[in-house]
């Protein structure tokens, strides 16, 4: 039994999915999609233990992948960690449902110990 | 009548008014002259009758003291008999007097003094002489027979006199109380008429000149208020006319002028609106390729990474570094389009080499679209800026892929038409609502791109269409909302080129690389 941690990493610019995989630790799974509809789908898949999530998503905005993650019976508890280039307010985003908060451009280390944080709760 | 100034017809208003008031006087003053000489004459009828009366009486005393003394001898009558002889000339001559200027009396006047005189001088003096000095007898049957045929006549003449003198009085009496309802006829037709032209004229001030004056002023009152549509009816004569023609123009130009403010205001709002968007968007823009760089630089710098990871995040930093680079690039094309120096290089370039190339590299960007090109083999040959007109191409390419964000099929045709080169670009993506396709080449204006998680800076088209207008070209679309879009763009072909094209064909993998 495998009891590594997946975390699924949902960004359009590889890139950054690149930066968030890097910036952990080895020892994870990831599953990473490039839009929101995919997201939707991996999330559903894999179930994962944390989602990291951008705003600005083709197909799907990142805002209507968390309601819909709020609103599915078996992820309604994976934190979701929302890093945006937008100028939202952290208060908006935790209100929609968000775990944490993080905007770009962003500390890699400060995301590793968020990420690890909200693990640990879980 | 229109042209004629206010003033004037307040002027010729005036002085008919006083025309006809003067009229209405003199007119009451010659009737009043007339009455007055009508009086005057039936006081002299009156005055000639009493005269003759009195001169009767004379006569008659003259006659009966005449005849007292001839018949009886006694000279008691002489003394009354000899005063009434002395007043008679007096009383003759007054007579005549008051029976002047009496043409219908005149013959009767002339026989009766005649007749009056005769008697005294011819008959009256004789008989008393001869019944003085000779014999009474004589003188009574004088007396008797030429005396009383005398008076007779004289009394006679008398009596038609006075008939005709109370005719004379009736008639002027009539005619005096003609006159005098005349007068006053005329005196109340002369007041009514020129009360009622008084009346009249007040009327017309009041409606020419108080009532326009009092609407303009209602009327600006409003526009103070606020109603800038409020006109004046066009009334009113020569100066009031001006007044309300002159309220009409400054309302009129008024309201152009909020007009103009109000849509200037409007244009200020939205491309206010369009910057606090475009801030938006730099930053999000900005802070994708900055997260990558940042990341990756303080990942190397602080943990240890074999020499292929360290190699690998070097190349995505230099690649996010050259995205910053590009879109800072971006920004600074709009300015220089902005600023009119927008550099255009003169050289031959084929359409259908550029169309491949973006091709190709915009179908490794998307797994789910795929990029279909209906591009003929013979050169499209234009005149101008490689770069630039790729920068079209790519970004034409670049909206059918992201505004069709479920993916599929993009068709690109290019042929020559005409002498101009067109290239359409066509996708089933979300389409262009038709509220906003007047706006799209706007800058900075997105659609609800934003919105919808598309990245952009909403430069793209506005850059493209200001680099092919250089190019002599034009750019459009036609999209319908839900269906999916088709730009297109037409570029004049540069004339004989094509030859050469296809004998240098070297020239082409070196445009391919000058990106």
């Amino acid at each position: 039994m495998d009891n590594r941690k997946t975390i699924l990493i949902c960004d359009d610019e590889p890139a950054l999915r690149e930066l968030i995989r890097a910036s952990l630790d080895e020892g994870y799974l990831f599953a990473e999609a490039s839009d929101g509809l995919t997201a939707l789908e991996l999330a559903r898949e894999v179930e994962p233990d944390i989602v990291v999530l951008d705003l600005m998503l083709p197909r799907l905005g990142g805002l209507e992948v968390l309601a819909r993650l709020r609103a599915d019976e078996h992820l309604r508890d994976v934190p979701v960690l929302v890093i945006t280039a937008w100028n939202e307010t952290r208060e908006d985003v935790i209100a929609a449902g968000a775990a944490e908060f993080t905007s770009k451009p962003f500390d890699p280390d400060a995301l590793k110990a968020s990420i690890e944080r909200l693990l640990e709760a879980a | 009548m229109r042209r004629l100034s206010l003033q004037r017809r307040l002027v010729a208003a005036s002085a008919v008014l006083a025309l006809v008031v003067g009229g209405v006087f003199v007119a009451m003053i010659l009737a009043l002259s007339d009455m007055h000489d009508a009086r005057e004459q039936e006081a002299r009828s009156k005055e000639a009758t009493a005269s003759a009366f009195a001169l009767q009486s004379l006569v008659l005393d003259i006659e009966r003291n005449l005849r007292g003394y001839v018949f009886s001898g006694q000279n008691a009558f002489l003394p009354t008999y000899e005063r009434s002889v002395r007043q008679l000339p007096t009383s003759l001559k007054k007579f005549e007097a008051v029976t002047q200027g009496e043409p219908r009396q005149g013959d009767q006047v002339k026989y009766l003094t005649s007749s009056i005189r005769l008697y005294e001088e011819d008959y009256a003096s004789l008989v008393l002489q001869l019944a003085k000095e000779k014999s009474l007898g004589a003188a009574r049957e004088a007396a008797r027979q030429e005396g009383a045929f005398r008076i007779n006549d004289i009394q006679k003449w008398f009596r038609k006199f006075h008939l005709t003198e109370a005719q004379l009085t009736e008639d002027r009496a009539q005619s005096a109380d003609a006159k005098t309802t005349h007068a006053i006829e005329l005196g109340v037709a002369g007041l009514s008429l020129s009360s009622a032209l008084i009346l009249l004229f007040g009327f017309y001030l009041a409606r020419s000149i108080a009532r326009p004056v009092r609407e303009a002023a209602v009327g600006a009152t409003e526009l103070a208020q606020g109603d800038l549509s409020r006109r004046l009816s066009q009334s009113g004569p020569g100066e009031v006319g001006e007044l309300t023609t002159a309220f009409n123009r400054m309302a009129e130009s008024l309201q152009r002028a909020h007009e103009e403010l109000a849509a200037q205001n409007k244009q200020l709002r939205e491309s206010e609106r369009l910057k606090s968007d475009l801030v938006n968007t730099v930053s999000h823009e900005l802070r994708t390729p900055l997260s990558g760089v940042l990341g990756f630089t303080k990942l190397l710098l602080t943990r240890e990474f074999d020499s292929e990871s360290r190699r690998h995040y070097l190349g995505i930093v230099d690649a996010q570094a050259r995205r910053l680079s590009d879109l800072i690039n971006d920004f600074l094309d709009v300015r220089k389009i902005e600023e009119g120096r927008f550099e255009r290089a003169q050289e031959l370039v084929d359409v259908g080499v550029l169309l491949r190339d973006e091709a190709t590299l915009y179908s490794l960007q998307s797994q789910h679209h795929e990029l279909a090109l209906d591009v003929p083999e013979t050169p499209l040959p234009v005149l101008g800026s490689p770069d630039r007109l790729r920068q079209v191409i790519g970004n034409l390419f670049s909206n059918a892929i992201k505004y069709s964000p479920q993916g599929g099929r993009v068709e690109v045709s290019a042929g020559m038409q005409g002498d101009a080169v067109r290239v359409e670009v066509h996708d089933d993506g979300i389409g262009i609502p038709a509220e906003q396709q007047s706006r799209i080449f706007t800058k900075f204006f997105r659609a609800d791109a934003a919105a919808s998680g598309i990245p952009g800076t909403g430069l793209g088209l506005s850059v493209s269409r200001d680099i092919v207008e250089s190019h002599g070209g034009h750019i459009g679309f036609v999209s319908t909302e839900g269906e999916g879009t088709t730009f297109f763009l037409e570029l004049p072909g540069a004339d004989g080129a094509a030859d050469q094209l296809q004998r240098n064909p070297a020239d082409r993998p070196k445009e391919r690389t000058s990106q």
